[in-house]
């Protein structure tokens, strides 16, 4: 690969060098070199971009030998920072069971309930933005308040990556995309909008309401059913069940509860409960790579 | 001879691997104020090759691992040319894991010597 010449370039064949790896890795990447080389060029204020570049190559490191390092780190980092993998099990009732071992299942379940809250806040967010960027386009405060409302959305998609990251598990950029500076102000506009990550992001937040309304709502309902179900047997031992004001029907017949009905109740409850977390950490998954294909760029551009 | 020189390089990797928290850690210890990036990799710079053993991008994600860990606090100020820097400085739990860092090390640094110097024959 021919030495480049200016930062753009530089930064275009780190992630060349690093295609393939995990998007989030790769915008950290760059915002570090960026950070890095901007610092380089504006400490030496009399050197062009090459010399300054053909300095760096030899202390920071070419683009071939940056991606070697973070490929590295990148490893160490998830044998460092993930929870160890539950173990593995094999038998069915094994396997079945295990799902409350894994921490990933209750960090999904915390998500969920959380959805409703987050997705709702997006939603009106991004709503009022866009239908008072429309509305204010037509004055001369539109464009800084376009500006203003953009930033704001990709500090809440930088959030919400964290969450994601913390709660599913699912890698995500800790660092926001670079952009291109030296570019005049205006361009840097333009590419707001052209940027399909803006728009992709601000889809995932509208997206988000409905979705947090169904994740929600699904791990409410399932779980106060399977715990109702599991304390059964406590309901029958203080409850009144001797005139008739509650009955059980199992399709043979209406009969007053008896505790061999709490009981069996109680067994449908336990199962019901786990394979709640069965779904949820599913569902978890599942978020996990909406929230990564609609908030991380690709790079392929 | 290459051979030899393949050998220095993966060990000096190795080595640098095992150490680099420690240094940064201590740097952001001893430092009055907040650091970015650059600055401390230009610090290190002055003290010699050793520490990085070579490159200076690998500094920044131990930075960031050091941050997910709770050791080092940052926060993002504007500058006037380029993007956004992120300075960082040592929190409270990053000295308590700085001062049993440090010793650690020198427990290790003196039984090595120790052996170097012939001293377990």
């Amino acid at each position: 690969m021919n030495m480049p010449r200016t930062i753009a370039e530089y930064l275009q064949q780190l992630r060349t060098a690093l295609s393939g790896a995990d998007p989030a890795l790769i915008q950290d990447a760059l915002y570090d070199a960026e950070e890095h080389l901007r610092a380089e060029l504006q400490e030496h204020p009399g050197m062009s971009q090459e010399e300054m570049l053909a300095k760096v190559v030899g202390s920071y490191g070419s683009p071939e030998e940056v991606a070697e390092i973070y490929r590295d780190q990148e490893i160490k980092i998830q044998r460092a920072l993930r929870p160890p993998p539950p173990p593995k099990r094999h038998s069915l009732l094994g396997r079945f069971f295990g799902v409350a071992a894994d921490p990933r299942t209750w960090g999904s379940l915390f998500y969920m309930l959380l959805a409703l809250a987050t997705g709702l806040i997006y939603f009106i967010w991004v709503l009022a933005g866009v239908s008072m960027s429309a509305g204010l386009a037509l004055l001369v405060i539109g464009i800084p308040f376009i500006v203003l409302f953009f930033g704001t959305v990709r500090g809440l998609s930088l959030m919400e990556g964290r969450i994601v990251e913390t709660m599913l598990g699912v890698r995500m950029p800790r660092r926001p995309p670079y952009q291109l500076a030296g570019k005049s102000l205006m361009s840097r506009i333009g590419a707001m909008f052209t940027d399909a990550r803006t728009w992709s992001t601000m889809l995932y937040m509208v997206l988000m309401l409905p979705l947090g309304i169904i994740y929600f709502t699904i791990t409410v309902i399932l779980l106060s059913v399977s715990i109702a179900f599991v304390g059964s047997p406590l309901a029958w031992t203080f409850g009144d069940f001797d005139h008739e004001l509650a009955t059980i029907n199992w399709g043979y017949g209406m009969h007053v509860p008896t505790l061999g009905d709490a009981l069996v109740l109680c067994v449908i409850g336990v199962l019901l409960l786990f394979a709640t977390l069965h779904l949820v950490r599913a569902l978890g998954r599942m978020h996990g790579q909406i929230a990564k294909s609609l908030l991380v760029s690709r790079s392929s551009n | 001879m290459e051979d030899i020189a393949g050998l220095l390089k993966k060990f000096q990797k190795e080595l640098s691997a095992g150490t680099v928290s420690l240094v940064l850690l201590a740097v952001l210890g001893q430092s009055r104020q907040p650091l970015y990036g650059y600055q401390i990799a230009k610090r290190l710079e002055e003290v010699g090759e050793g520490v990085l053993a070579g490159k200076q991008s690998a500094l920044y994600p131990v930075l960031r691992n050091l941050e997910a860990y709770g050791l080092l606090d940052s926060e993002v100020e504007p500058s006037v040319s380029g993007p956004p820097r992120r300075y960082y400085r040592i929190t409270k739990l990053g000295r308590e894991t700085l001062r049993e860092w440090v010793a650690a090390w020198s427990a290790t640094r003196d039984s090595v010597d120790t052996v170097l110097q012939g001293g377990v024959i």
